[in-house]
């Protein structure tokens, strides 16, 4: 299985059905998986923030769901997770792909991102950084468990030692 | 028309249907009003009262009302695209335009000026849209999109009236209640 596939398989393994998302081009491919299987819906936002909306909306009325976003669009979601998904208590697994990291050739995209798990750390939120190992499995199904039984947002922070991304 | 009124003859015709109230005076009317289990209370988060209804109305066959403000989805005007694009047909948002951010003191929002949410609605592809500024209006369309498929985007003119207590309800109970009543 690719690493992209592993994350649809552990989302499907727990019925996690709804997607929300803004198009980054490192989980581009896994958002195009699932477009293409009939198990999941997938939502495209026009903003994180509403993608937290979409997403809380979805848990609120009995179905697990997602949101796939970048670092940046982290920044555009926070007051979101910190108002409702806290207080609520709405767990929403949120994939995040760290811009910033190793090979960025965008000076802008590297103070959000690595200004991205401190404020998950301060927010109190836990997080999981996903590289190419052989426990990318059990660490992706293991953190979306944790979440639902916590009832609180956790972040899967996707980096370039995962997808290669912008690696070159 | 002052809200409480307006959200007392909405009321008057909700059965099942899944409520979500903005934060502020609309939620705090709505627990006034009458509290029930599918009446989803938002204590924050502002913008995202029909980003959440959205998700809701994806996740549901019934219907799906957001309660929500002109001033909050000024905010995230980006979710009335979305619902454009995803078309739900169970989907209705509800917008009290009373042409202000009223809680921090009346200043005029942009609907008070050129912005007209029912004309960006419909720009968005929505094409079940209406505004109305009385009761009588409001009772009308809101009984044809509680039949008719939509989605529907109604503009409410409306005014203040007096605030009520804030509502005595937690949010983790506020999402419990709710949840529990589509998962048993």
């Amino acid at each position: 299985m690719t690493w992209a596939e592993t994350i649809v398989e552990a989302l499907k393994g727990n019925q996690v059905s709804l997607i929300a998302f803004v198009p980054d081009v490192s989980i581009d491919v896994v958002t195009r998986l699932m477009e293409e299987d009939p198990f999941f819906h997938v939502v495209a936002a026009t903003r994180e923030e509403e993608a937290i909306g979409i997403a809380a909306g979805a848990y609120a009325a009995g179905r697990n769901a997602a949101v796939f976003m970048q670092s940046s669009g982290f920044g555009n979601c926070i007051n979101a997770i910190a108002s409702l998904c806290i207080p609520c208590r709405i767990p929403i697994p949120l994939f995040i792909n760290l811009r910033g990291e190793l090979g960025e050739f965008n000076i802008a995209q590297v103070p959000m991102g690595r200004a991205t798990r401190p404020v998950l750390d301060v927010l109190g939120l836990p997080y999981y950084t996903l590289t190419m190992d052989e426990n990318l499995d059990k660490v992706v199904r293991g953190a979306l468990k944790l979440c639902y039984s916590s009832r609180e947002p956790l972040a899967l922070c996707l980096t370039p030692l995962l997808h290669g991304g912008k690696l070159a | 028309m002052h809200r409480l009124e307006a959200t007392r003859l909405l009321l008057k015709h909700v059965r099942d249907e899944a409520l979500v109230a903005n934060l502020g005076p609309t939620a705090d009317e709505l627990w006034h009003l009458g509290h029930r289990d599918r009446n989803f209370y938002t204590f924050g988060s502002m913008g995202l009262c029909s980003s959440i209804a959205l998700g809701m109305a994806l996740s549901t066959e019934g219907k799906v009302v957001s309660l929500d403000g002109d001033g909050s989805l000024l905010m995230n005007m980006g979710t009335i695209a979305t619902i454009g694009r995803e078309r739900p047909g169970n989907l209705i948002v509800v917008v009290w335009d009373n042409e202000e951010w009223c809680q921090t003191g009346h200043q005029k929002s942009h609907t008070a000026f050129y912005t007209d949410l029912e004309r960006v609605a419909r720009g968005c592809g929505i094409e079940k849209t209406a505004t109305v500024d009385d009761l009588e209006g409001l009772e009308a369309v809101f009984m044809q999109a509680l039949e008719e498929e939509g989605p529907w985007f109604i503009v409410a003119k409306i005014e203040e009236g007096e605030p009520l207590p804030v509502m005595p309800i937690e949010p983790e109970m506020t999402l419990y209640r709710f949840r529990k009543s589509f998962t048993g």
